[in-house]
């Protein structure tokens, strides 16, 4: 798709569906105006839906067409949004909008959204120019956590002999004692390896923010705000970590992706 | 609007599971459309998230005690230790090293391919827009 073909599209659409209420305009984010459309990307709502770039001024917005007669939210449409974004933050700087932005159509992008906050969101798109963000994600290695909490707490090892071939309805207490031993164990773990890994990206970052846990295994769950031109260098960093923590935590690098932890809207037309 | 860390440090606030990658980067995470555009904002019905809050319940005590147990079975038995474990217990593991590394650079490509939804190498280098004058 080009870009021209990309305008046409949505100046049909507008003269033609305009008034047809079971047709939206989805909105994934904003973008320069300098964008370019070059491959086949598909949007939130099925591979029919075709993504285009609505422009004004200097600024764009990614939007697609959407059939309003079903709702949205399935695994495929999170995927798309965050495809789409995340495939455009690795080229230029992206404001992603929060899934399920929807509007009437193409025009009302351009007049309610891009138009009155074209400086708002031109000034935040200039800072975030040849950024991108990056999550780490590191999981302990369940028998490899275990058995280093096992050698710190020598408690565990009597406890372990209480419940050994005991079934779990008479040996509750001691096992809850265990539980609870393993999991403040892992949250100081999960802490420091946090600090540790937050000590080591931070000079290769422009920002920093700590995600929560979305696992009780988690070791690390960061998100940085990073210098395209220096992915070499956190990728540097990290492996220097994960062999530290070989067998130990598995660390995973997401990314480029856009900067959904580093957008702070100021009371934006809430006025 | 700034550009700086959403978030000031570790708060108490649900945290999801499945899709985990996908959900936790843009559950509740971007700029908010009602607070630019009022007059033709389409409500559409949202599927509920499956979000789960992370915290320690007696559940989880259990599974540990469980894994605990399960761990000091395969030790005393030493039926099936793989050597893997005592070098897990020095914390010096060379041959796994270098799979971590590696681990780290595969799963960021395949984020890639699988959001982008491509299977082929070419389209990771093929991001859906680039700037203009690049062809």
């Amino acid at each position: 798709m080009s870009t021209s073909e990309a305008t046409d599209r949505h100046q049909r659409s507008e003269d033609g569906q305009r008034s047809d209420p079971r047709v939206g305009t989805y909105v994934y984010g904003i973008v320069p105006a300098d964008v370019e459309e070059t491959g086949d990307a598909h949007g939130v709502g099925g591979p029919s839906a075709e993504v285009a770039v609505v422009r004004h001024g200097d600024i764009a917005a990614l939007v697609s067409e959407l059939r309003l007669d079903r709702p949205l939210g399935t695994p495929e449409d999170l995927m798309a949004h965050e495809g789409l974004l995340d495939a455009a933050a690795a080229e230029v700087p992206v404001l992603p909008i929060r899934f399920g932005a929807v509007v009437t159509g193409p025009e009302a992008v351009v007049e309610e959204l891009l138009a009155p906050h074209h400086d708002e969101f031109q000034a935040a798109l200039e800072e975030l120019e040849g950024r991108a963000e990056y999550v780490i994600k590191g999981r302990y290695v369940e028998r490899a956590i275990l058995t280093e909490i096992m050698d710190e707490h020598p408690q565990l090892a009597q406890l372990r002999e209480q419940i050994r071939d005991q079934p779990e309805e008479v040996t509750r207490d001691a096992r809850i004692q265990i539980g609870e031993i393993v999991d403040q164990a892992i949250n100081a773990k999960r802490e420091a390896d946090t600090q540790a890994a937050l000590d080591a990206v931070t000079p290769v970052s422009e920002f920093t923010s700590l995600r929560d846990p979305s696992h009780e295994l988690d070791a690390v769950h960061l998100a940085v705000l990073v210098e395209t031109d220096r992915q070499d260098e956190l990728e540097q960093v990290l492996d220097k970590i994960a062999q530290r923590w070989a067998g130990r935590v598995e660390l995973r690098l997401l990314g480029p992706m856009a900067a959904y932890d580093f957008i702070v809207a100021q009371g934006a037309g809430d006025g | 609007m700034t550009v700086q860390p959403a978030s000031g440090g570790v708060a108490q606030r649900p945290t999801a599971t499945g899709l985990a990658d996908v959900i936790d980067s843009i559950l509740d995470k971007g700029l908010v459309i009602d607070a630019y555009v009022r007059v033709s904002l389409v409500g559409i019905e949202l599927l509920t998230i499956d979000a789960r809050i992370v915290v320690a319940s007696v559940d989880t005590y259990l599974r540990y005690a469980e894994a605990v147990n399960r761990l000091d079975l395969s030790e005393s038995g030493g039926q099936g230790l793989p050597e893997l474990m005592q070098n897990m217990k020095q914390g010096m593991v060379a041959d796994k090293g270098k799979n971590a590394v590696e681990g780290v650079l595969e799963s960021a490509a395949d984020k890639l391919e699988g959001l982008v939804g491509g299977s082929e190498e070419d389209q990771e280098r093929q991001p859906a827009r680039r700037r203009k004058g690049g062809g």
